[in-house]
């Protein structure tokens, strides 16, 4: 086993101290990342973003690794309909949900109550990244002025919704009002 | 607190009249001095190594700078004076595992004559400038303070200006060198504070809670006033009923109205200190916390996350110490929005309002 994570840095080129990283995990972590990688097969950077989330929840939970790619992660990995760039944009996608748990829980409830505003195409509501700014972004595009017109009314509607209420408070204190 | 005990001392051939030298070798008579001109002796390349061999030579640049603060975040116009860099203590989470990492020996600086004409001669220029100093920032100001008597060589200068105001930020409970000179309201002395349960787990060699707070106490009966900086505040399971706990303790056993500020600040880590906090503390548990990168690099618990973590604490602060004025460090406009419901105009708006709360 060792010998073929070797041969796998090698040929992505990966630095020394990666594979150092990798084979100083005990065997069935070291042996469950190399069964991700057979499928996903990252390169270095993507790797050692999966190693210090998988670390810092392994540490966090006392879950150990082989657990979390065996166990929470290994539909992704092993899911025939995906390809290898899909795998990997899942599996980070997954890895990040676990890492984060109540961030990732809050975005979630922000997007579904902006898709409860079942705004028009023309409109859209963005929130920025990992929460981080507390704004809410609002773009209008509209292709005439009598479109524009009818968004913007959508828009204000959506301002004075419920909805738009509470992900204002979500992203002021990270749990929705009452 | 335990004791801080180099292996050797390496001195800089002229430095042996100085009074920190004198000091020193006082500390430690039975330690080796070498010559750094003789051995050529060079700092360990390992951080932590690098604490226990403790340079004394003279500093050759400016010795005061203004706080470089964080890119985009509101800023108290703070300066910096280097007596020193490094620190004895060990905090898994100091920003100068990764800012001082290619530079790690522990140097005090002998030329504090210099370190004092140089003070003197800014504030001179500028009286009609108040300025706000602190010596706290690449190093601890108080924890080499009984080998060193650093600031029993600093603290009268300040005490006559009458347009500066010297905080010393500590960790330690290093204070007995203090308490016999008067401040004359120009010295404030203030610890970062922490539960014990982040003390024991992620600062190391630091004093307790518990001798923070009799250090502070000793401090304000001998005239000083004090800071507090609870910073970095640390998120986990408890964390609420711990810091109220702090809170009330200390304000249990200091008077609030001599207490010249209190910051808050959550946990901030970067990308590379965060490997090096892996390798050198791999069980600390302060990288597993919901950080995430935030525009200036660093990385800090969630946005939602920490304003709730700064109105819990607000809240708990002013029920005990409702007069004292709190600020944010290095944290952004929105925040501090949402902590305060205001944002400080300018920099110079919130070092005005800090020099305020001191009643100069």
């Amino acid at each position: 086993m060792d010998q073929e994570i070797r041969s796998y840095c090698r040929s992505k080129g990966f630095h020394l101290h990666t594979e150092a990283r990798w084979l100083g995990y005990n065997e069935a972590d070291r042996s469950a990342l190399l069964e991700m990688i057979r499928e996903v097969r990252p390169g270095e950077n993507h790797f050692k973003d999966l190693l210090d989330w998988l670390d810092e929840i392994a540490l966090r939970d006392g879950t150990p690794i082989a657990t979390l790619l065996q166990k929470e992660l290994s539909g992704v990995v092993t899911d025939p309909r995906l390809g290898r760039n899909d795998k990997l944009k899942r599996l980070k996608e997954e890895l990040r949900r676990l890492r984060f748990p109540r961030l990732a829980g809050i975005e979630d409830e922000i997007h579904r109550r902006i898709r409860n505003l079942k705004l028009p195409r023309g409109i859209s509501i963005n929130v920025p990244p990992g929460l981080e700014g507390g704004g809410v972004g609002v773009k209008i595009e509209a292709t005439s002025q009598e479109h524009l017109r009818r968004l913007a009314a959508d828009a204000s509607r959506a301002i004075d919704s419920d909805e738009m209420k509470q992900i204002f408070t979500m992203l002021d204190s990270g749990t929705a009002g009452t | 607190m335990k004791s801080y005990r180099p292996q050797e001392i390496v001195v800089e051939p002229g430095v042996e009249e100085s009074p920190i030298y004198r000091n020193v070798k006082r500390a430690f008579p039975d330690l080796p001095f070498l010559s750094s001109a003789e051995t050529g002796v060079l700092t360990p390349p390992d951080f932590g190594a690098a604490k226990r061999r403790l340079f004394l030579q003279r500093h050759r640049g400016e010795f005061l700078k203004k706080c470089p603060g964080s890119d985009g975040q509101v800023c108290c116009n703070y300066f910096v004076i280097n007596f020193a860099s490094n620190c004895p203590m060990d905090c898994s989470y100091c920003y100068l595992q990764e800012y001082l990492g290619s530079n790690p020996a522990l140097k005090v600086f002998t030329n504090v004559g210099d370190l004092i004409a140089e003070a003197g001669e800014m504030l001179e220029k500028h009286r009609k400038f108040f300025f706000r100093i602190g010596t706290g920032e690449i190093t601890d100001s108080l924890a080499l303070d009984p080998y060193i008597g650093f600031s029993a060589e600093v603290i009268p200068f300040f005490a006559e200006q009458p347009n500066a105001l010297l905080e010393l930020k500590t960790k330690s409970d290093c204070v007995d060198g203090l308490l016999g000179i008067d401040p004359k309201e120009r010295v404030v002395v203030s610890w970062s504070m922490n539960p014990q349960r982040v003390v024991d787990a992620d600062e190391h060699d630091t004093a307790s809670l518990d001798e923070r707070i009799a250090a502070a106490k000793r401090c304000q009966a001998a005239g000083y006033k004090l800071g507090f900086h609870f910073d970095p505040m640390v998120e986990y399971d408890g964390w609420e009923q711990d810091y109220r706990n702090m809170v009330e303790r200390l304000f249990a056993a200091v008077d609030f109205r001599r207490v010249a500020w209190i910051s808050m600040g959550v946990l901030r880590t970067t990308p590379a200190l965060k490997r090096a906090m892996r390798s050198r503390f791999p069980s600390s548990r302060l990288p597993t916390g919901e950080q995430i990168l935030c525009p200036d690099g660093k990385l800090r618990y969630f946005q939602p996350l920490r304003v709730s973590m700064y109105r819990k604490m607000l809240a708990w602060i002013r029920a005990a110490a409702p007069t004292t004025f709190v600020y944010l460090c290095m944290e952004s406009r929105e925040v501090w929005e949402q902590v305060f419901g205001f944002i400080p105009a300018c920099e110079k708006e919130l070092g005005s309002r800090m020099t305020e709360s001191v009643a100069l």
